[in-house]
């Protein structure tokens, strides 16, 4: 695998539930605060109130002649207008965007059994977000990007693949900035298809805790703007990290079960650390993909004793999924911006309510405050249904 | 903009003509009256009932959609036919791709209809995993134990375009050695319902009618390539299908979410990009987008006399007219196509979507 030369992240447009743009989130990370609630989200679909971490503030996109908005694409297009304005976007501008819902959330059963009736009362148009590549039309329209576009969706690693691939397509040439991340909104669908796998805690998570009991859904958006290094070093662009490697594998193992040795993980952070040119002991942090399901957490620490066993102390994880739960396709992205408030000012994140973390070797499961660590390296792990994984390293720049 | 030879040495296929080992011979094919729209009489351009155990023996599909079926056949087939030596290969080395536009649209009907019966609280756990995109891909995978990246791209019309484009760029970087990669979409009620609703529908849709309607007939299938650098597969003594060249993807942003692009220009600065310093008299044969829609049709056929000009024009090929019209069908075309005479030396293949988004591959065929 050739070693990247470096691709630099000059935008950073964010929607969680600690609010629009990185400074809420920064103070949110900063004050360990939890935006898990128990929500009564769709009362007329279900008879309990999930526990959930949904975004407040209203998303004002205007309206977009010839495209129906879904909540999954007024969080994209937020995100991206923030990315977009930062980096001084251009025409050529790409667009590599990931989302597992997409605008699933628009859309009724009624579908499928009555599919004529249903467009009778509804209209033909109203499915019109259903495609996943929609959101990425969306952007484009918005923004008025005539780039590349790939729409993506590698579950809960989507956001972290689009990141990589697009920082490819910035190393090979195809465009010269190009926009990346996830976005999805919390919909019936997703939510009841996490209830029916009895896989959602209906309290606050607590990710790699022995007492962990599942996952909470949240929802967001993450779009980076990513540029060649030294063109944003020339232009006097502020950097707010470098992409310095990324590995992709799949676990070939299980539909939802990840691999019960963490192999598929742990060659993934493997790959991320060869093309970065970095040993494991250069790893300051990982951001953990931490959902708090059984499964996941246990396969997911053995991974990591398994990736820096080659180091002298232990690397310091956390899931950050305790603060603002599980938004799917977007959470890579949304991840890689808080690995990336980490490398800035140099503060590791604690996973929330972690008091007895799962047995492990060689893992420093961050909990309790904030630590200061000043560090140049650090990564963010996902991991999704299907088997697929992403990792990737960043870089503080200066 | 990608470079780099990339060798085209296996195909699989699941389609109108049924599930395919190589080049697709079979050259009779006629719409097909769907059973769910009776007794409203409506055609479409659907794959036949197989037994894929049948194709591939042992193959385990049980409880599987269709697109993921018709991925694990096609895929099997495609390694097959590009004689992999499993004994020689590392297939953490091998990536999977699949370009569809509406993914595994079936099971998210199955499920919604478990909802519709039992409510969301009671929603079925078996369907909803498989209800991702990824999920057909990621059969794959485990099936055949490939531990390299396994990505899904649902980038509408041109997935499939996408699916080869990335796959290629993932061998260039040496992210991977060898990688599966598949396009498809499947056909459902509900879609064909939407699709009626919208009048996007061909005269050959409605056998009973006399009435004359400008429109495509809507498809489904799949097809898996086996891409591996050049070198790679020489070496080893595979036949070579076709060499992909270059590819390239834009968009118009003045589309709608249910328009083609307004015009031929974003179609042609994908055709030039596609192109780079090859002259576009080098063109042999073009392998058309064209579906029989008067907005695609026109915006493909400015597209090719923008950019080819003066120069002569190169054969166009429409494989649409035999599939049918749907998101992920680029694999397939290709595939169709190569499996004809006339395709030979250097021809580009066209994609445009709605939503905006246009891609040009540059191949070269023996």
């Amino acid at each position: 695998m050739k070693a990247a030369r470096g691709v630099a992240v000059t935008g950073i447009g964010v929607v969680s539930p600690f609010g629009k743009g990185v400074a809420p989130m920064r103070i949110g990370l900063l004050e360990c605060r939890s935006c898990l609630e128990p929500v009564r989200a769709f009362p007329d679909d279900f008879d309990f109130a999930p526990t959930l971490a949904r975004v407040h503030e209203p998303l004002e996109v205007g309206r977009r002649p010839g495209f129906r908005l879904s909540r999954t694409d007024k969080l994209a297009l937020v995100a991206a207008r923030d990315a977009a304005s930062e980096c001084g976007a251009l025409e050529e501008t790409g667009i590599a965007v990931a989302t597992t819902v997409g605008g699933l959330s628009e859309v009724q059963p009624l579908i499928a059994t009555h599919p004529r009736e249903y467009y009778r009362a509804k209209g033909f148009s109203t499915v019109s977000s259903y495609p996943r590549g929609h959101v990425a039309d969306a952007i484009a329209s918005d923004l008025g990007l005539s780039g590349p576009r790939l729409g993506l969706n590698v579950a809960c690693a989507s956001g972290a693949v689009a990141i990589a691939l697009a920082a490819r397509m910035i190393l090979n040439g195809t465009a010269p900035v190009m926009l990346a991340g996830g976005a999805d909104a919390i919909c019936p669908f997703t939510l009841g298809g996490f209830h029916s796998l009895q896989a959602l805690d209906p309290e606050p998570c607590r990710p790699f805790d022995k007492n962990r009991k599942g996952l909470n859904l949240g929802e967001g958006a993450a779009i980076l703007a990513l540029e060649d290094l030294e063109r944003a070093r020339l232009r006097g662009a502020r950097i707010w990290a470098v992409l310095r490697g990324w590995g992709m594998t799949n676990d070939a193992f299980h539909l939802t079960a990840p691999h019960e040795t963490g192999a598929g993980v742990a060659a993934c952070i493997r790959r991320a650390l060869e093309m970065a040119g970095a040993s494991p002991g250069d790893i300051g942090y990982v951001n953990a993909h931490g959902t708090g399901t059984d499964a996941n957490d246990v396969s997911e620490a053995k991974a990591y004793t398994a990736a820096f066993a080659a180091r002298s102390r232990p690397v310091p994880v956390s899931s950050t999924k305790s603060y603002i739960g599980h938004s799917l396709g977007a959470a890579g992205a949304v991840e890689a911006v808080i690995t990336m408030l980490s490398l800035e000012s140099g503060t590791l994140f604690p996973t929330l309510r972690l008091t007895d973390p799962v047995e492990s070797t060689g893992v420093d499961w961050l909990r309790g405050e904030t630590r200061p660590q000043p560090m140049r390296l650090a990564m963010s792990v996902s991991a999704g249904f299907g088997g697929s994984n992403a990792a990737l390293v960043l870089e503080r720049e200066g | 903009m990608l470079t780099g030879d990339i060798a085209i040495t296996g195909i699989g296929s699941v389609s109108v003509f049924g599930p395919l080992e190589g080049l697709i011979r079979e050259r009779e094919c006629s719409p097909r009256e769907l059973e769910w729209t009776k007794p409203r009489v409506r055609k479409a351009r659907i794959v036949p009932p197989f037994r894929p155990a049948a194709v591939v023996p042992g193959l385990k599909t049980r409880r599987l959609d269709r697109l993921s079926v018709w991925s694990l056949v096609s895929a099997s087939l495609a390694l097959r036919d590009a004689r992999i030596d499993w004994e020689r290969e590392d297939r953490s080395r091998c990536a999977v791709a699949i370009g569809s536009g509406l993914g595994c649209i079936e099971t998210t009907e199955a499920f919604f209809r478990t909802v519709a019966a039992s409510g969301y609280g009671m929603a079925d756990p078996i369907l909803f995993p498989d209800s991702l995109d990824n999920a057909p891909a990621s059969h794959v995978a485990r099936t055949l134990s490939l531990t390299g990246p396994n990505i899904a791209f649902s980038c509408r019309g041109v997935s499939g375009e996408a699916a080869l484009m990335e796959s290629a760029s993932l061998l260039r970087s040496g992210e991977a050695d060898m990688a599966v990669a598949m396009a498809g979409d499947t056909l459902t009620p509900a879609l064909y319902e939407w699709l009626e609703a919208a009048g996007s529908l061909s005269q050959e849709c409605f056998p009973e009618s006399a009435e004359p309607r400008a429109g495509f007939t809507p498809g489904e299938g799949l097809a898996a390539l086996v891409l591996e650098p050049v070198e790679r597969a020489t070496s080893r003594g595979a036949a070579l299908y076709a060499t992909f060249v270059r590819g390239a993807s834009c968009g118009d942003p003045q589309a709608t979410a249910s328009s083609w692009p307004r015009d031929g220009r974003a179609l042609a600065r994908a055709m030039r990009r596609a192109l780079g310093d090859v002259a576009p008299s080098a063109v042999r044969w073009i392998i058309s987008s064209a579906n029989g829609a008067p907005a695609l049709d026109h915006l493909e056929a400015d597209a090719i006399r923008e950019v080819f000009d003066d120069q002569p024009e190169p054969r166009l090929l429409a494989p649409k007219f035999m599939l049918g019209e749907f998101d992920g069908n680029a694999v397939l075309r290709l595939a169709l196509a190569l499996s004809g005479s006339t395709v030979s030396g250097l021809g580009m293949m066209l994609g445009a979507s709605a939503g905006g988004g246009c891609a040009a591959l540059l191949l070269n065929a023996p």
